[in-house]
């Protein structure tokens, strides 16, 4: 993330009193999968819940990454994932769509009826499996695992007319060991 | 100095990459414009949002660029204005003035249009997001959304208090069992008395019975959906609006569950068929005031959006009008600059320059004439140069050609000297000053009478600044210098300006003086061999009879002859007339040879001439002389005796030269300080190899005469200071021209 647009997400995010944050970012293994939950607590800001009330497609991107924790050293990038959660009032029907897509497939799709139902399934996550861990067992079970996440802004521009993405900061969960499967 | 040079240098090289400049700015913007619109498709969004955010950056962009374009166009303008300004480039406050003249009346307008231009923009957006819209949109949505609302109480209210009423009752498992009996009739009775147009019922999520009103439109049991119930069985309350098929109306379902935590408890569904028309009404109102909240989230976008393409347009109105402003301000000060640079060019020498400028106006008609004025001056230069050489060429030549002359003159036996018209000695060679035994001091640079001041150079003197230039032949001049007597032939040439043929003005004369000592000497003494030869002859002539009557004496007288007296008689008869004959010839010789000098005195020619002329009238028959004298002669200063002499001389020579019928002319005139007389004869005239002996003594071709005439006349002539030369008479005979002093 470029530095000028770090520290203006930073600035936003001291300015307001209830800023974005990541909170319980967390990973369990479970049957050769990661299991990330975590909650994006005042994700919806007032911004964006005027966007969903009027109608327009609004989502929330976030970038996963899969690290391999090394002592002393940057840990390594194992695996990557963007999981994109798109919301889309109907105010006909008053209802919210909310369709979410990994990696630009889609993986479910409901439909919401109040706001703070929405906000909770676009913030909050509960056991999702992130990552599928398949490689040799006897190898991972020594290794340590962290899963880091951050939330895709979308695209702006830096100097106003270069091309940049604009995304908070990475915040890193909890650190396991992986647990080969029960055969 | 070299570093303004340098940079302007440098500046011109890269001109051309402007064109780059604009292009890779250019294709920047297409390359960041992909990459944002990568960047958005990265989401899902809706295509046309995409399109608007990526033309929002794309106009974002270009006016970027064209904000760049503009300033690096005039800052480039600007600078080398400055650099043109700091080198004094002729025309350069004129550009300056211009460019700022039209940038400056190009920048106000559009400046004052663009401000305006961007209060209208923003009342306009304003007024489309005013409060009274939106109030209006607002009561319209909320009118539509509470009649849906108050549909969905109904419905509520009818499905909770069924459930509450069905609370109670067992349904056994479904698997296509009939319903407890009553519970259908009483499900429809409750549906006509509630009034809504569907009522279900369901244990849990499982399907258990419905009714369905048949004036609703509704064709078949409407699909309410998994969701509705399993939120009911969460919140005891779920509602859902469903669009039939087949139908264009709304099915508003409102589900309650029976009281419990059972999963599989009784839910009853109730839902009201929306009419068609009042349901796309609400529909349109609804989506009315969605789609204004979604322009009013997107304002900011849009009015940015409208925003830029203002600028966009200004800053190409600017860009335009600078442009041309610049453009123009080359264009006209193209061929200025050029004829500048072609007036250094020519200072410097160069004429070969031209200059091409592509005009078509009056700067064409001025570039044509200074190209024109340079190509003539080239010629003239050349003409000028070319004069130059052969005026070099010629003082050259006239240099070599003084040189040489001087080289001749210096090395001439003949005395040259060059006297202006103002009787300024100009230049002398070494002879001259050789036989006129002076220094070059004397001589150049003073005047004539100053040089030759004493009486013998006088005569010199006199004979220079005569107004009557002498014969062409030279007047033979005799001068006592140094104590000895030197005789000069003076020859006179006046030097003539070539101001036009047959004219000119004089430039003074040369003088030539060449030395006739030896000459004169030589002649003397041939002429004395030839008297002392004539002597003898004319001697040997009456010695020949004295001996041969002497002789003859003798031998008579040996003979003892008788006749002898007789003889004697006749014998000395003849010695005596010889001996008188040679007692005359001495007695002429000796009188040449004590010829007393000239006594001068008064004396009228014209009459001096007549008397002469008395005694020769009728002596020759057939023979007639004719005077022809100018009138007022006068007085002249000469020995009229010795002159009578040479006068008769002449005229026995002429009427003895001249056969019957002939004539012998006497012509007397005066040429200013001197006076002639010309005595013309129609005789045979003189040999060529004759006229150099005529003046010696005792030369002649006549039979009889002594020889003495001529040698006597050029003796009294000389004595008078006067010449004496003989010429062909035409058509035939002699002519005596004698030329004395008058005084």
């Amino acid at each position: 993330m470029p530095l000028v647009s770090r520290w203006l997400f930073l600035g936003l995010l001291a300015v307001a009193a209830q800023g974005p944050e990541f909170r319980d970012v967390r990973i369990a293994a479970s049957g050769g999968q990661v299991l990330l939950s975590f909650r994006f607590e005042n994700g919806l800001t007032p911004e964006i819940r005027e966007r969903i009330e009027s109608g327009l497609p609004t989502s929330l991107v976030y970038e996963l990454e899969l690290m391999r924790d090394r002592k002393h050293w940057w840990d390594r990038g194992i695996d990557a994932s963007r999981l994109e959660i798109v919301a889309m009032y109907n105010a006909v029907t008053r209802e919210y769509l909310v369709n979410t897509k990994q990696d630009g497939r889609l993986i479910g799709s409901r439909t919401v009826r109040e706001l703070d139902e929405l906000e909770r399934v676009m913030t909050e996550l509960e056991s999702f499996p992130a990552f599928v861990l398949e490689a040799d067992p006897d190898a991972e079970r020594r290794t340590r695992f962290l899963v880091r996440v951050r939330v895709d802004l979308g695209a702006g521009a830096f100097l106003g007319f270069i091309p940049i993405q604009r995304s908070s900061a990475w915040v890193e969960s909890n650190k396991i060991r992986f647990q080969a499967p029960a055969s | 100095m070299r570093a303004k040079i340098d940079l302007r240098g440098r500046f011109e090289r890269h001109r051309k990459d402007t064109r780059f400049v604009a292009a890779g700015l250019g294709l920047l913007l297409v390359v960041f414009t992909a990459i944002y619109y990568a960047m958005q498709r990265g989401r899902d969004l809706p295509d046309a949002l995409v399109t608007n955010k990526v033309l929002l950056f794309a106009l974002r962009n270009a006016n970027f660029v064209l904000i760049l374009v503009i300033v690096f166009v005039l800052s480039r303008n600007l600078l080398r204005l400055w650099l043109d300004r700091r080198q004094r480039v002729l025309g350069a406050r004129f550009k300056t003035k211009l460019i700022a003249t039209y940038v400056g009346l190009s920048l106000l307008p559009v400046m004052l249009l663009f401000f305006y231009g961007n209060e209208l923009l923003k009342g306009a957006i304003d007024r489309w997001f005013s409060d009274s819209l939106r109030t209006v949109l607002e009561q319209s949505n909320a009118v539509a959304q509470a009649l849906q609302t108050e549909i969905d109480e109904r419905d509520y209210r009818e499905a909770a208090r069924l459930a509450r009423a069905l609370g109670g009752v067992t349904f056994e498992e479904a698997g296509g069992r009939p319903l407890p009996p009553g519970v259908g009739a009483r499900l429809e009775r409750a549906r006509e008395e509630s009034g809504v147009h569907f009522l279900g019922l369901y244990r849990g999520t499982e399907f258990l019975h419905a009714v369905v009103d048949p004036r609703s439109g509704l064709n078949d049991l409407p699909e309410v959906g998994r969701q509705l119930l399993t939120d009911a069985l969460d919140s005891g309350r779920s509602r859902r609006v469903l669009l039939p098929a087949g139908t264009r109306g709304r099915l508003i379902l409102a589900a309650a569950a029976a009281a419990g935590e059972d999963r599989r408890r009784l839910v009853v569904v109730a839902g009201t068929m929306l009419d068609p028309a009042v349901s796309a009404t609400s529909e349109e109102l609804i989506q009315a005031y969605q789609s204004y909240r979604q322009l009013e989230v997107q304002k900011r976008e849009f009015a940015m959006s409208y925003r830029l393409i203002f600028i966009l347009v200004t800053l190409l109105i600017l860009l335009t009008s600078s442009w041309v402003g610049l453009f123009l301000a080359r264009r006209l000060m193209q061929p200025i600059q050029e004829l500048a640079l072609g007036t250094r060019r020519i200072s410097t020498g160069d004429l070969d320059h031209r200059i091409e400028v592509a005009a078509d106006d009056e700067m064409a008609g001025v570039v044509e004439s200074f190209n024109r004025m340079t190509a003539e001056l080239k010629r003239n230069r050349e003409e000028i140069e070319r004069s130059q050489r052969e005026l070099l060429a010629a003082n050259r030549g006239l240099a070599e050609e003084r040189a040489l002359v001087s080289a001749i003159l210096e090395n001439l036996a003949a005395g040259v000297i060059a006297i202006d018209p103002t009787g300024r000695i100009l230049s002398a060679n070494r002879a001259a000053l050789t036989l006129l035994r002076q220094r070059e001091d004397d001589l150049v640079g003073k005047s004539v009478r100053e040089s030759w001041s004493d009486d013998e150079r006088a005569r010199l003197a006199d004979l220079v600044t005569s107004p009557d230039p002498g014969p062409p032949e030279g007047v033979e001049l005799a001068l006592l210098l140094g104590g000895e007597r030197r005789t000069f032939e003076v020859k006179r040439s006046e030097l003539k300006g070539a101001a036009a043929p047959g004219e000119g003005s004089s430039h003074g004369q040369v003088v030539v003086i060449e030395d006739q000592s030896d000459l004169v000497k030589a002649q003397k003494l041939a002429a004395w061999t030839e008297a002392a030869r004539r002597i003898a002859h004319e001697i040997k002539n009456p010695l020949t009879p004295i001996r041969l009557a002497a002789e003859r004496l003798r031998v008579r007288h040996r003979a003892g002859d008788p006749g002898i007296g007789k003889l004697l008689e006749e014998s000395v008869d003849v010695i005596v007339r010889e001996v008188a004959t040679m007692q005359g010839l001495v007695d002429e010789f000796s009188r040449y040879a004590r010829m007393p000098g000239p006594q001068l005195a008064a004396t009228d020619l014209a009459q001096l001439v007549g008397e002469v002329l008395a005694l020769y009238r009728d002596v020759k028959p057939g023979v007639a002389i004719r005077p022809r004298l100018e009138p007022g002669l006068g007085e002249v200063w000469i020995d009229p005796e010795q002159i009578r002499r040479v006068l008769l001389n002449l005229l026995d020579n002429a009427l003895e030269a001249s056969e019957a019928p002939g004539e012998v002319a006497i012509d007397v005139e005066r040429r200013g300080e001197k006076f002639t007389i010309a005595v013309a004869d129609e005789g045979r005239g003189i040999a060529a190899e004759d006229r150099d002996k005529l003046f010696l003594p005792f030369f002649s071709r006549k039979r009889r005469g002594t020889g003495m005439g001529l040698a006597i006349v050029q003796r009294i002539v000389a004595d008078h200071n006067g010449t004496i030369r003989v010429s062909d008479n035409r058509p035939k005979g002699t002519v005596f021209t004698l030329e004395l002093p008058v005084r």
